[in-house]
């Protein structure tokens, strides 16, 4: 059912729902929810809704900017052109730091199979692999909504 | 709870569509628990120990775009299970029948798009340093520190950075907004997940000016090419757009 189709010659990614990871915040926050049902365990999953919300406003944040503004090399800043800046990002790798937990949270769901995000293809490094496995077995919780009949 | 069998919900469509054909969660098959014109989308599900993963969230997704593909459908969130048939009737089709057969009416036509546009890391800091001459004195002198040496520094640096680039954020939302918006009956923006995202949003949209609001997503994809990506994704249930307030009973 993965129906990718590019528009607007590669501008736009656009996919329908088939890509899951697109519409996961979706089907987990939103849509209708009645007040009585029974108790589910989301089995890897919920971490996401957890896991996956960097607070913005964090010293986490402030320090992954510095670091990114650091990194940069601003005597070749001219002209350049998106073929450079994405082969320096290939090159240098760093910008896996800035990736945050979300990707690897992806990760942990989805295997590496799953989506064709170009963001995390540009830094699928380390940060990808390590540690993905034991994450999604470690994550397996509970969750109790509502109420158990 | 003995060993039986709940009912998984997917969504609610109108009584007299039929159920999408396919496998449900668990090759269960989809069919419908009828009442006040309403019809719940449900499959049986082993009630005992109700665990839901990747499989479930695909099935859940496959089985609403089928229905949507068919019609109008509200989908319900990932993971609700409800008892049995009655519990179904009474406690979704019943207590919110009004609600629920309002945004049937409304919704009809009209399907969800998402869309979510994210900076390429290195261009946004450029950006950033270009925009506060701050930023750049501080990369500066901090250039060749120890990093033990300018911890407080570098949270400083990092903070400047964050108020540009939430400067930037909302100055790029706001017109991707006020361009799309006009083609929506309705939009929705989501909390950004990480910091290089510019914006996050959903849109309602006549399925008849799907095309027209593709093209408009083209332009700005086109326009915006060297520094953001964006990923368009739909048509999809009106997840964002279905709500069951406090309960009618």
């Amino acid at each position: 059912m993965a129906m990718q189709r590019g528009a607007g010659g590669g501008y736009v990614q656009r996919s329908s729902s088939a890509g899951l990871y697109e519409i996961l915040d979706l089907l987990l926050d939103k849509g209708l929810v009645v007040d009585v049902f029974l108790r589910v365990s989301l089995v890897g999953i919920e971490l996401l809704t957890v896991d996956a919300r960097i607070v913005i406003a964090s010293v986490d944040t402030y320090l992954r900017f510095a670091e990114a503004v650091n990194r940069l090399d601003l005597t070749e800043s001219g002209g350049q052109g998106l073929p450079e800046i994405m082969e320096n990002i290939t090159e240098n790798g760093a910008s896996s730091k800035s990736k945050g937990v979300l990707e690897g949270a992806k990760d942990a769901l989805f295997g590496g199979d799953e989506d064709s995000d170009d963001d995390d293809k540009e830094s699928s490094g380390s940060s990808r692999s390590s540690g993905s496995g034991q994450r999604s077995r470690s994550r397996q919780r509970s969750s109790t909504r509502g109420r158990s009949s | 709870m003995s060993a039986s069998s709940a009912k998984y919900v997917y969504g609610v469509i109108s009584a007299t569509s039929a159920p999408p054909p396919g496998p449900g969660i668990g090759g269960a098959e989809p069919r419908l628990v009828r009442a006040h014109e309403l019809g719940a989308l449900v499959s049986d599900i082993d009630a005992d120990e109700i665990a839901l993963g990747r499989d479930a969230m695909t099935a859940h997704a496959r089985v609403l775009e089928q229905a949507l593909a068919a019609g109008t459908v509200l989908p319900m969130r990932f993971g609700v299970v409800m008892a049995d048939d009655d519990a179904v009737r009474d406690e979704l089709l019943d207590a919110h029948g009004t609600q629920l057969r309002a945004q049937l009416a409304d919704l009809a036509g009209k399907v969800e798009l998402k869309l979510r546009a994210s900076y390429d890391e290195q261009g946004l800091m450029r950006e950033a340093v270009a925009q506060d001459p701050q930023i750049a004195r501080m990369r500066e002198s901090l250039r060749g520190a120890p990093e033990e040496a300018t911890y407080y520094a570098r949270i400083q640096l990092g903070e400047l950075v964050a108020a540009v680039v939430e400067r930037i954020r909302q100055t790029d939302a706001g017109a991707i907004l006020d361009s799309l918006a006009p083609l929506a009956v309705a939009f929705e923006t989501g909390e950004p997940a990480h910091e290089r995202i510019a914006l996050n949003a959903s849109f309602l949209v006549e399925r008849d000016r799907i095309p027209e609001f593709d093209d408009q997503v083209d332009r700005i994809g086109r326009a915006q090419a060297e520094r953001m990506r964006l990923k368009y994704t739909g048509p999809l249930p009106p997840h964002s757009f279905v709500r069951i307030a406090a309960a009618e009973a």
